[in-house]
């Protein structure tokens, strides 16, 4: 559905996008991660045709984004970043008047204007005035835009930004319901959202791919150390030197919370799961425990790790970047 | 076709369901028929040799009101669109470049017609009120409105510029104020003894917004401003095609 070869895009005396390539396939829902600045929006709007690329080619739906831009720009739904919409114009209208733009007939545009409206439960807001509307609303209003016209390829730019937790909820649902019919590729910082909807992730930083995976590939992939918390009442400076002897323990980090109570966060060996040696000690110790948990790395834990800048882990500034 | 017509049903929607084009059009025509009415005081109480319409609108104040009315009209076309984001919607929707363009254009010179229309009613007015033949002939009228239609095609494409040069609106008000003002102004070069040589003056002066209109007031028509105001029109156009275009290599 999407080819990209080596696209890079050059703004004045900077590389917003650095020769990347990656594909996306039919009927795939596909998470585009990266910190702010990394060229997630500029690589989206590449592919929508609002910019030109520097250099290298891309094909969305099987036309060439320089030669037939009109076509691709037929079978893409595009949700720009922060839903840009008029702001005098009343849902329906809008709804209406982009599905004509968008090449539907008089009478098509009304069947799949009210079709759309369904979809993203709109049918309540159809007659208000979109400034007057919430913005978990406009975001829908964006949605119902975006997949007016029925494209094969939706193109999402941070749909779920500034939402709140009810909302994003509700559109992460959406947007799995929508993957069933649709490709979608999604621009996103909310990685609960892309690790449950998400069948690949594309990691990119400073212009490059940093990793093109499915989200439990790269976490399983990622190589940190076990966690374990123990919250226990008892000796904690004790229990802090008797947990470390154990085996595979690598560090053991005690805070005291309220009371007589104590947390140790424990690290072990990746492979070593210390959590029944742990209890045993605690349980022949004396000491009661209130909670024993390992934490599982998330695809949270995966992005830190792969993103991370070598300045920032370690303090030390990087040459590159204190040059630009 | 089909996206120009509905791009310009919409462009013409937004002008008319907003208050500003009928302030505009209400102020406008005020200003207008307080004119109106000094101009027949002025030639009751002074014998011209001109006619009520060649003397209309050969006055500065009615000229006065169009370095403000375009500005005001086309200002937001693109300007606004870029500020609030939505000509990123609108420009990855499959439509042409050139076909926004000329609907966003050809939107602003309908609402400029409408807005200048009223002017017209004044003259059969005039005469149903008093009884009286004002000083004028038909055939300066057609004149008259061929002459206004081709100054709205001519600064409304200029506005159209300057509004797609620019994300504030504000900005895209002073370009067309200025472009506005000092075309008119060219023309009278001359007469403020700028330009001693005699080539410059005469040269500037066939620019002369109001050089043009006295021969079409007088009913008149020369082929020379219409194909004047036309052609930089479609100059001016293609400019603004550029720049939009140059957009994406840029931004």
């Amino acid at each position: 559905m999407i080819q990209v070869n080596h696209l890079t895009k050059r703004y004045a005396g900077r590389t917003a996008v650095d020769s990347i390539s990656f594909d996306v396939e039919k009927g795939e829902i596909v998470g585009f991660l990266g910190p702010n600045g990394a060229g997630k929006s500029t690589t989206l709007r590449i592919l929508t045709c609002f910019l030109s690329a520097s250099e290298g080619t891309a094909s969305v739906a099987g036309y060439d984004i320089y030669e037939d831009s009109i076509k691709v720009r037929q079978h893409v739904g595009y949700m720009p970043e922060n839903v840009p919409l008029y702001p005098d114009m009343r849902v329906k209208e809008y709804l209406q008047f982009r599905a004509r733009i968008k090449g539907l007939r008089y009478r098509e545009s009304r069947r799949a204007v009210n079709e759309a409206m369904d979809i993203c439960s709109l049918s309540e807001v159809d007659h208000k005035i979109i400034s007057t509307l919430s913005k978990g609303y406009k975001q829908r209003v964006g949605l119902a835009d975006a997949l007016v016209n029925k494209p094969d390829l939706l193109i999402l730019d941070e749909p779920t930004n500034g939402l709140d937790p009810n909302q994003i909820r509700q559109s992460r649902e959406l947007i799995k319901r929508l993957g069933e019919r649709h490709t979608i590729l999604i621009s996103t910082h909310i990685l609960s959202e892309v690790e449950m909807t998400c069948g690949r992730v594309v990691i990119i930083d400073q212009g490059k791919i940093r990793a093109c995976d499915t989200p439990q590939n790269l976490i399983r992939r990622l190589r940190r150390p076990g966690e374990i918390i123990l919250e226990m009442q008892g000796d904690g400076e004790k229990a802090t030197e008797k947990i470390s002897k154990l085996e595979g323990v690598k560090s053991v980090k005690k805070t005291e919370i309220g009371g007589k109570w104590v947390t140790l966060l424990i690290h072990t060996d990746p492979n070593i799961d210390a959590r029944e040696d742990v209890f045993e000690l605690v349980n022949k110790s004396g000491w009661r425990i209130r909670e024993l948990a390992s934490r599982a790395a998330s695809l949270e834990d995966a992005f830190v790790d792969i993103v991370q800048r070598p300045g920032e882990s370690t303090g030390k500034t990087n040459p590159v970047q204190s040059s630009t | 076709m089909r996206a120009f017509l509905i791009l310009f049903t919409k462009e013409l929607r937004s002008f008319f369901l907003s208050p500003l084009a009928w302030i505009v059009m209400a102020l406008f025509t005020f200003l207008n028929g307080w004119l109106f009415v000094g101009m027949i005081n002025a030639m009751r109480l002074r014998v011209s040799s001109r006619s009520l319409v060649y003397n209309l609108f050969d006055s500065g104040w009615f000229w006065m009101g169009f370095f403000i009315l375009f500005p005001l009209i086309t200002m937001r076309l693109f300007a606004e669109e870029r500020k609030m984001g939505t000509i990123e919607g609108l420009l990855t929707a499959p439509v042409r470049t050139s076909e926004v363009i000329l609907a966003k254009y050809c939107a602003t010179v309908v609402v400029y017609l409408v807005i200048v229309a009223p002017l017209f009613m004044f003259f059969p007015l005039f005469q149903l009120i008093t009884g009286e033949q004002a000083a004028f002939q038909a055939g300066a009228l057609w004149g008259t409105s061929l002459g206004l239609l081709l100054v709205g095609i001519f600064h409304v494409a200029i506005g159209t510029l300057a509004s797609a040069l620019t994300s504030n609106q504000l900005i895209a008000a002073m370009l067309t104020f200025v472009f506005v003002m000092l075309h008119y102004f060219m023309g009278f070069m001359e007469r403020f003894g700028l330009v001693s040589g005699s080539n410059w003056g005469d040269s500037l002066s066939y620019f002369s917004t109001i050089e043009h209109m006295h021969s079409l007031t007088e009913g008149l028509i020369d082929s020379r401003p219409i194909i004047y105001y036309i052609s930089f029109a479609a100059v001016l156009l293609t400019i603004t095609h550029h720049v939009l275009e140059s957009r994406k290599w840029r931004a």
